[in-house]
């Protein structure tokens, strides 16, 4: 149903307060957006796609690429990873369920409804093996069960890292395992419920094997959870791996996900959720590399020293230390998933560069995201802007399925995770 | 029978329903001002919480005082000649409409859903129920309005 219409309109009648009109995306991708004036609504626009599945269809691949299904019929899959001998893991997982604090959050319990899966999601991990090689997934096992809201994986040698929302686990991994029996034990708790507002924990292991990365999302939009729900959050956490210790890598990060290692300079990235409901065009999501010791504004500013009103008390002497991401992807495109290309199955174009999953906006009058876009890079740092590479998400007011993680396979083919489509993407030449 | 009551008022076992139902609005837009207070004085989150939920409960009841209200409006010539029922009615109309606002301005995230905006509509709605709330006690004592009439 067309919730859109439901609040925008009946607002706009009486109270007029939809909003600026958006301004071109286009204004606000890579080093220096523009960033219009605040404004804050009576009536934030909530603007979520009707699922209507696939049937059959497909999303479009770019120009020279080509799309097909891998998996599909999976419940809320919503990160992959791919294991050394092929295999690949997809997450069915979905958030704990929220609190209700203020009369707001059964509206928007609502309406996020409308916006996901009414799949329950399983809330375990799914193998996928294609043993004949013909670029879809013929055998399916449950490879670990029983989790408690899942997300991001990591393997080092023969140990497996599994980020639940509120702790990386870890389990001993045989090559060519299609299931893990033997129970896991926590390595390091992570920041959990009974608030659990951002929920995804996205994980990595540094490239020398020895640090995990966890990125931690905020408990809120903006501190509206109280500052103390905030303590270790909105932040990229390091993790010792043999003693489970860790620190704060870098913080004032909303919601990072995607946590990934740029092949040349062996930088970490992340795709970070900007905050909402300062208008449809603040504040633009990103993409930057993660340093350490940095702060990157969250809750008290963005990009660099724009105050949010919104926070209080106001921290000067952080905001003055704030520093702007590298490059901004537009406002509220969701970016999720981030994978650098280091194959070149899909052409040489794409060598080097990331891939960005684009979940799709919720909360702007125009739909922005809900696709899967390359971002060039040359020495370390985006060279260009966004190309779309899969599109076909979104069909007027209507949804066949939203982007969320993605990963590259052992043949160089770009996975997708399709979270409300309940599919895994396979994107080759 | 006594003289100059209504007859057509909404009751419940012979007492008139309208002004026990307005009393909750005014209790809970009261409370969301005194919350809201709480809240700017101490930028504690839960204080704000407390206010939408106080604004969100009276409106509801408010719901239900309008249209017993209206009823008691409506269906009697009496009520409709007296110029204090048509102020108690628009005042309470503006005081619902700032309420509304209000909690508009409550689901904000954080600060602004409370200072000054929210802050200064619960105080105005107050304000105006406080006058509102003296004139109904004028319908009720001096004009008799929906005074007790069975019991007599």
């Amino acid at each position: 149903m067309n919730v859109k219409l439901l609040f925008c309109a009946a607002a706009a009648a009486a109270l007029a307060s939809c909003g600026p009109a958006p301004i071109d995306p286009k204004r606000q991708i890579g080093a220096h957006p523009y960033l219009p004036d605040i404004h804050q609504y009576l009536v934030p626009p909530m603007h979520v796609a009707t699922n209507i599945g696939w049937n059959g269809a497909t999303p479009k691949a770019a120009l020279g690429l080509a799309v097909k299904a891998f998996a599909s019929g999976l419940k809320n899959p919503r990160s992959l990873y791919v294991l050394p001998n092929g295999d690949v893991l997809a997450v069915e997982t979905d958030g704990p369920p929220a609190p209700i604090n203020r009369p707001k959050e059964i509206v928007m319990a609502w309406v996020m409804n409308q916006a996901h899966s009414s799949v329950k999601a399983a809330q375990r991990i799914i193998l996928l093996r294609d043993t004949n090689g013909d670029g879809v997934a013929d055998m399916q096992t449950v490879f670990l069960d029983n989790l408690h809201s899942p997300f991001g994986i990591a393997l080092v040698g023969n140990d497996l890292y599994i980020a639940n929302t509120d702790g990386v686990m870890h389990y001993h991994y045989q090559d060519g395992q299609t299931q893990i029996m033997t129970p896991g034990n926590l390595l390091t708790p992570l920041p959990g419920g009974p608030i659990d507002h951002h929920w995804t924990k996205s994980l990595a292991a540094s490239p020398d094997g020895t640090k995990l990365y966890a990125g931690v999302g905020s408990n809120s939009n903006i501190t509206e959870n109280g500052i103390g729900a905030e303590l270790d959050r909105a932040a990229v956490w390091e993790i010792d791996r043999m003693t489970g210790a860790h620190r704060l890598f870098a913080t004032g990060m909303r919601n990072p996900n995607g946590l990934s290692f740029e092949p040349q300079t062996h930088a970490l990235w992340v795709v970070v959720n900007e905050r909402d409901e300062l208008g449809p065009d603040l504040v633009p999501d990103y993409m930057t590399s993660v340093k350490d010791g940095a702060f990157y504004g969250w809750p008290y500013s963005y990009y660099g020293q724009h105050v949010d009103p919104r926070v209080m008390p106001q921290r000067p002497d952080l905001v003055a230390k704030a520093i702007p991401p590298d490059y901004a992807l537009s406002s509220h495109v969701a970016p999720l998933g981030l994978t650098f290309y280091t194959g070149d199955a899909l052409g040489a174009h794409y060598s080097g560069g990331a891939f960005v999953g684009e979940h799709g906006s919720w909360d702007r009058g125009e739909f922005n995201g809900y696709k899967v876009v390359f971002v060039p890079f040359a020495d370390g740092k985006p060279s260009g802007v966004p190309e779309d590479v899969l599109t076909g998400f979104v069909d007027g007011d209507k949804d066949h399925g939203r982007p969320v993680g993605l990963a590259v396979d052992n043949s160089g083919a770009l996975l997708v995770a399709d979270d409300v489509g309940g599919t895994v993407w396979r994107v080759t030449r | 029978m006594a003289h100059g009551t209504s007859r057509t008022t909404v009751r419940i076992v012979g007492n008139p329903l309208h002004p026990l139902l307005a009393a909750i609005p005014f209790a809970c837009f009261t409370g969301a001002l005194l919350t809201d207070i709480a809240y700017w004085r101490s930028a504690d989150m839960q204080w704000a919480n407390f206010s939408a939920w106080l604004l969100a409960a009276g409106l509801l009841v408010a719901v239900f005082a309008v249209i017993v209200g209206l009823i008691d409006f409506l269906f009697d010539r009496r009520v409709r000649a007296l110029g204090v029922a048509w102020m108690y009615a628009g005042g309470n109309a503006l005081a619902l409409v700032l309420a509304i606002l209000n909690s508009f301005i409550h689901s904000r995230d954080a600060y602004t859903s409370v200072v000054p905006m929210g802050l200064i509509l619960s105080a105005l709605t107050v304000l105006i129920m406080l006058v509102t709330g003296w004139m109904g006690w004028e319908l009720v004592y001096h004009n008799r309005i929906i005074a007790v009439e069975d019991r007599t």
